[in-house]
């Protein structure tokens, strides 16, 4: 890997495909994850759903409100070519749950709601709580990311995953099995 | 939203190089180097930018450690002070200059020249008038395991960032992603590039 990291490397289709995974697993394993070191999170599309054209950056179809991802609108727009380009989330490790956007190419972190437990008080204080969950929150979606990755370049993903999500794409009166 | 309070935006840095034994005193004259100064002319335009306190962007003084050395952690901001002159302003205000020029010396039109030096002297009456539009950016740099958030996510102001910390520490801030957690994982990144987009089109047919 160069100095200037792997976000110099990918193509811009890699941070896509993991929101459109990261929709998609939700939904299908109604928001539960195992993380690599067999600890369980929980993983929801919130309430903010960007996609946009592939080849073109600027976001076209912005989806806000209670479980965008559940919409015919949504899946609609996947069907028919559209990608995520940004996604909110809520993440419960434990007892803390996160509420954050991933935005990108960069898979950047934005608008990052953090469970901390020392709201007011002594600088030092608040600042360690702070950049502990920061900390954490960067971990679990670095965690969630490795887990895309490796299904994302194993022999499944072509095999069984697209063809999942393009099930899971259809609509709910023609799909007949209700997802 | 920022560091110590709200939602949390920004980039996400390494940092590359490593923090000297003893690094407060050098790092205070450093940052005092690098302070945010305001122009001494109020007719002074454009921008001028450096680093000041999370705790009062007025405070732009480094010495006393207790106020942005908080264990390893350092804390503190990025300032931009821009002052600029309303454009639609300045025209309508010069086009009254010019007319009562005309008037006062009995000319059709105000020579080239002269239009010149009436823009000049307004915008500098303007600008001594004006206050600066000022922004302020939280930094938190991890000194132990050498990362450092910046609360801004557009170009413009990470690429300043980036300058001012090289020029102020002598440490570059590289962009770091989850993406670069990847490099962990041998093999990994160089196979994802190798894939190409998934087409999840007419799902199901």
């Amino acid at each position: 890997m160069s100095e200037e990291g792997a976000t110099e490397l990918l193509p811009p289709h890699i941070s896509a495909d993991f929101y459109l995974w990261l929709w998609y697993s939700s939904e299908v394993k109604n928001g539960k994850f195992t993380l690599e070191d067999g600890s369980a999170l929980e993983v929801y599309l919130d309430d903010r759903l960007a996609l946009r054209e592939t080849g073109d950056d600027r976001p076209t179809t912005l989806l806000t409100g209670d479980s965008p991802g559940t919409t015919p609108e949504a899946r609609a727009a996947v069907s028919g070519g559209k990608v995520p380009k940004e996604l909110r989330l809520l993440i419960r490790r434990e007892d803390r749950e996160y509420h954050v956007t991933l935005r990108g190419s960069r898979v950047g972190i934005a608008q990052a709601k953090l469970p901390t437990q020392v709201k007011t008080g002594e600088v030092l204080e608040v600042l360690l709580d702070r950049m502990f969950v920061y900390e954490e929150l960067h971990w679990l979606v670095a965690a969630l990311l490795r887990q895309f990755a490796v299904e994302r370049v194993s022999e499944s993903w072509r095999s069984s995953v697209v063809p999942a999500m393009r099930e899971w794409l259809l609509p709910l009166d023609a799909s007949g099995s209700g997802g | 939203m920022g560091i110590l309070k709200g939602a949390l935006s920004g980039r996400r840095y390494r940092i590359v190089g490593d923090v000297p034994e003893g690094f407060t005193d050098d790092y205070i004259h450093a940052l005092n180097t690098n302070q945010l100064r305001e122009p001494q002319s109020p007719t002074h335009k454009g921008e001028v930018a450096g680093w000041c306190q999370v705790h009062n962007l007025l405070d732009v003084d480094f010495q006393d450690i207790n106020l942005w050395l908080y264990n390893h952690y350092a804390l503190f901001a990025l300032r931009v002070d821009k002052k600029t002159v309303p454009a639609k302003l300045l025209r309508a205000h010069l086009q009254k200059r010019m007319e009562a020029w005309c008037k006062q010396n009995n000319r059709p039109k105000v020579p080239a020249a002269v239009k010149e030096e009436l823009r000049e002297t307004l915008e500098l009456e303007m600008l001594q008038k004006t206050l600066p539009r000022v922004q302020t950016w939280e930094i938190v740099w991890n000194m132990t395991e050498q990362w450092a958030v910046f609360t801004n996510d557009s170009e413009l102001p990470n690429e300043r960032f980036q300058k001012l910390f090289l020029r102020t520490f002598g440490l570059r801030a590289i962009p770091w992603s989850p993406l670069d957690e990847l490099a962990g994982t041998e093999g990994l990144p160089e196979a994802l590039v190798s894939t190409g987009a998934t087409d999840v089109r007419g799902g199901g047919r």
